[in-house]
């Protein structure tokens, strides 16, 4: 287990460093001018910015300031922002992790427990309106579903926060539980919108799954020898239709991170995603290469953790 | 009796401080950027220098009728008097007064170190070439400057005073001008102007808190929270869902229908310095030393301007927060004049005159052609800016009844900049910030100017500008006649020159918003006595 660890570890991080320099070139080849914010000054002045930020350096001089720049932890400097890119990834980082997060989790978590539910009434009028309301749900572009929920729980019940994660005027001295009302507060919409738009899929990958499992032979077997239904549901169907479910969860990892644009965008919500879109718009190029650094960590992350999981929870993986 | 004026002694007094308490109050700012570097030479955006005009004060600031021509309308700073000395030397006298917010006094030595970094190509290219003609600056005391100029003109004292905030040189003088994004500095920094920074949570917020005693004057808004959200819509929620109390650029109509029979807030037009124009290229963009096939023409130019309703334009986009301006003049500079003549259009001259350039529909097809070539251009503007693409749509359509095709080419922002500074492009839809002094009319208009795109050259309007740029009284009347000569040469379509429309929450008295630095008269608002709501007593002092 070690050894494959390691190995697989190994391969990850090959992929990563390669798929890093790959998207440094490809981000650096995008037509359109960096400093485009600049459009207004006049030619020589632009010209000493171009230096200043060593973008008239060839690419090749600008990948290996870069790497090295990696080495050390320095990713430079934000054109856009003008300030450290590690800083800019860093502020923004735990805004994308708790709401990536926060949907993940109920997504997966739900899609177990509904899934293996619908499962057992596949064809009833539990399964179908399920199935129904939430298919709905995934055919709503999720920016429109959040400026519906904003329109009548932010703006007309004032129940919720339009926007942002945070109320910027509670006090300094707030205790962490009024911090945590105030964030879960502002988490609510943005979550409830993801959640609403992406429970579908691997809520039925898991209902399919399920299904083929409860017709296998072990199962029919765990009923002959008189194991009650709930059970042969939960421990043995369920849980062998987990592979699916895991190979979704590691590609679902980048979505944690860069996934939540237009939702970050229409509830103000200061993660990621919106940066990196501001970034790549913007043709930030250290910026974008550091939002890009990050995706693809994810991506290696996401599949690393799914293939350990499939191995832990599946032991014909191992053999 | 004593008793008697003790009591009438006690309340002449207790009424101010009840007043004084009852009409303090806090403020959420909502923009679309993020302020992250609010620090005078590194300021990159609106954000930055709405922040920054709260930290940091100038020797002198802009008023109210924003000529920069002379001295006779600037209100001090952090000088507090200065003189003439000669055509090319102005001496200054700092207000003793002026404190950093550390506690430091504001030196004349801060002045002279905040020149030489902002002059220094190197570190801030745009400060050094908006002070080329600052000579030298030097210390005569503590308190006493002396600025020498390259040459004599009329803006020499805009130059001095109004392009470069102070910076703290017993805190920056360590830090080398290459790491002072990335110092602690940046991170807190610290002015000398009537707000200090509290703290910032990067692409949120940033917090500000007034500064008690200030010796411009005490801000009764003691608190202000400069609020990010990338997104127009989600901006104008954060306001209708109670939790913003202004919010900048509106400007356009169907934004500011989201107000309307609002009763807590009101719309504020604030003349910008924005101009919008359809800029022709009079260069072939395959063969840039040929003429355009087409533009090139003045005829033909001057029909398509013609063949624009700009009033049309300027209502649909913008309501009545708009005005259609006379050549390149932003509604805020101060040589603009009164309007062009023919802002309606006359779809019959424009006809006419392009029928007089060879242009007939031969084939009637309903797209005019001269030698076999259609009347056809590409019109590029960046897709992401509502406003242009709205006027697109707008010109394209008013272009197209008098036999004229354009074809519309929204671009990425990025890749707008890199057609247009290529100067790849039939037609360009842009909107220009304009600085407040005029002289930059010249980079733009002129046969040599830098960001002269469209390759227009009137060499009388080179001789106007030239000449109203050293004129002694300003030469406003000199600004006007090459404002109108560029108008009737038609180098562009002169669209619109729009207002910023301000959201301002209603319990707000004495609103002062200024067109070269929105909120930096914040320190004179107050909110009506009576009116306060709960968050204005959050970090009351």
């Amino acid at each position: 287990m070690t050894r494959w660890l390691v190995r697989r570890a190994a391969q990850g991080a090959l992929t990563w460093a390669a798929a890093v320099v790959a998207l440094f070139l490809v981000v650096r080849l995008l037509p359109g001018d960096p400093l485009a914010a600049a459009s207004e000054l006049p030619p020589e002045t632009r010209d000493a910015l171009y230096r200043l930020y060593g973008l008239d350096q060839p690419l090749l001089t600008q990948l290996a300031h870069f790497l090295s720049g990696l080495l050390r932890g320095d990713l430079g400097l934000s054109l856009v922002h003008g300030r450290p890119v590690t800083e800019l990834l860093g502020a923004h980082l735990p805004a994308t992790l708790l709401l990536g997060g926060a949907v993940l989790v109920a997504d997966f978590v739900l899609a177990y427990w509904l899934g293996t539910r619908l499962a057992a009434r596949a064809g009833g009028f539990e399964d179908r309106w399920t199935l129904r309301i939430l298919l709905t749900g995934h055919a709503l572009p999720p920016f429109w579903l959040g400026l519906i929920l904003v329109w009548v729980f932010a703006l007309g019940l004032r129940w919720l926060p339009a926007g942002g994660i945070s109320d910027p005027l509670l006090a300094s001295d707030a205790s962490w539980i009024a911090r945590t009302v105030d964030v879960g507060r502002h988490l609510v919409l943005p979550w409830i919108t993801l959640l609403l738009t992406g429970l579908v899929v691997p809520l039925r990958h898991h209902r399919e799954a399920v299904l083929e499992t409860l017709d296998a032979d072990w199962v029919r077997s765990a009923r002959a020898r008189g194991v009650p239904e709930s059970a042969v549901l939960r421990r043995h169907a369920a849980r062998a239709a987990l592979g699916p479910l895991i190979v979704l969860l590691g590609l679902w990892m980048p979505m944690l991170l860069t996934g939540a644009v237009l939702v970050e965008t229409t509830f103000a919500w200061p993660g990621l995603g919106w940066l990196m879109a501001e970034a790549v718009g913007g043709r930030d190029f250290p910026l974008a290469t550091g939002c890009i650094l990050l995706g693809a960590a994810a991506v290696v992350g996401g599949n690393l953790l799914s293939d350990l999981l499939q191995r832990l929870v599946d032991p014909r993986v191992r053999v | 009796m004593p008793r008697r004026v003790i009591l009438l002694a006690l309340l002449a007094v207790v009424p101010p401080c009840r007043l004084a308490a009852q009409d303090h109050g806090s403020i959420v700012i909502v923009s679309g950027q993020f302020p992250s570097q609010p620090i005078p030479t590194l300021t990159r955006g609106s954000a930055d220098n709405d922040i920054a005009d709260l930290l940091f004060l100038r020797l002198a600031r802009l008023g109210p009728t924003l000529v920069t021509a002379g001295d006779r309308d600037f209100v001090p700073q952090l000088a507090r008097r200065w003189e003439r000395r000669d055509s090319l030397t102005l001496v200054f006298e700092l207000d003793p007064r002026a404190r950093w917010h550390d506690g430091a006094p504001v030196t004349a030595r801060d002045v002279v170190w905040s020149f030489a970094r902002a002059k220094d190509a190197a570190v801030a290219p745009a400060h050094a070439t908006a002070l080329r003609w600052v000579q030298s600056i030097t210390a005569d005391g503590d308190r006493r400057l002396v600025v020498r100029f390259a040459k004599g003109y009329p803006t020499q004292f805009f130059d001095a005073t109004w392009q470069l905030p102070i910076l703290p040189a017993h805190l920056l003088d360590t830090i080398p001008a290459a790491q002072l994004g990335a110092s602690g500095y940046a991170r807190m920094p610290v002015g000398n102007g009537p707000y200090r920074y509290v703290r910032s949570a990067p692409g949120q917020l940033v917090e500000l808190a007034a500064v008690p005693g200030h010796f411009l004057g005490s801000p009764r808004i003691h608190r202000v929270i400069y609020r990010a959200a990338a997104d127009g819509d989600a901006r104008i929620n954060l306001l209708l869902s109670g939790e913003g109390d202004g919010l900048e650029q509106l400007a356009l109509r169907s934004q500011q229908e989201r107000f309307l029979g609002n009763a807590e807030f009101r719309l504020v037009p604030v003349p910008s310095f924005q101009v919008g124009y359809v800029l022709f290229n009079q260069r072939d963009p395959a063969d840039r030393t040929a003429p355009h096939p087409i533009l090139a023409d003045s005829l033909t130019r001057r029909a398509l301007v013609l063949a624009l309703d700009r009033v049309t334009i300027v209502a649909s986009l913008f309501g009545d927060a708009a005005t259609v301006p006379e050549g390149p003049a932003s509604m805020s500079l101060w040589a603009r004049t009164s309007g062009p003549t023919l802002a309606q259009g006359d779809t019959a001259r424009a006809a006419a005159l392009l029928a007089a350039s060879g242009w007939t529909d031969h084939d009637g097809d309903g797209v005019r052609d001269r030698d076999g070539r259609p009347l056809r251009l590409s019109l590029i503007y960046p897709g992401t800016s509502p406003s242009r693409r709205l006027a697109a749509q707008l010109a394209q359509e008013q272009w197209r009844r008098v036999g004229v095709q354009v074809e519309l080419a929204p671009l990425e922002f990025p890749a707008y900049v890199e057609r247009r500074n290529g100067r790849n492009f039939d037609l360009d839809l842009t909107v220009t910030n304009q600085d407040p002094n005029p002289a930059g009319l010249t980079q733009g208009w002129s046969c040599g100017g830098g960001t002269n795109l469209g390759s227009y050259c009137d060499p009388a309007v080179d001789s106007l500008l030239a000449r109203a740029e050293a004129a002694a009284d300003g030469g406003r009347a000199l600004w006007q006649a090459a404002l109108r000569r560029i108008d009737r040469d038609a180098p562009a379509a002169f669209l619109f020159a729009p207002a910023n429309v301000i959201a301002v929450h209603r319990r707000y008295d004495g609103v002062v918003l200024r067109p070269e630095g929105l909120w930096s008269g914040l320190a004179g608002w107050r909110v009506t006595p009576g009116r306060q709501l709960p968050r204005d007593g959050t970090g009351a002092p």
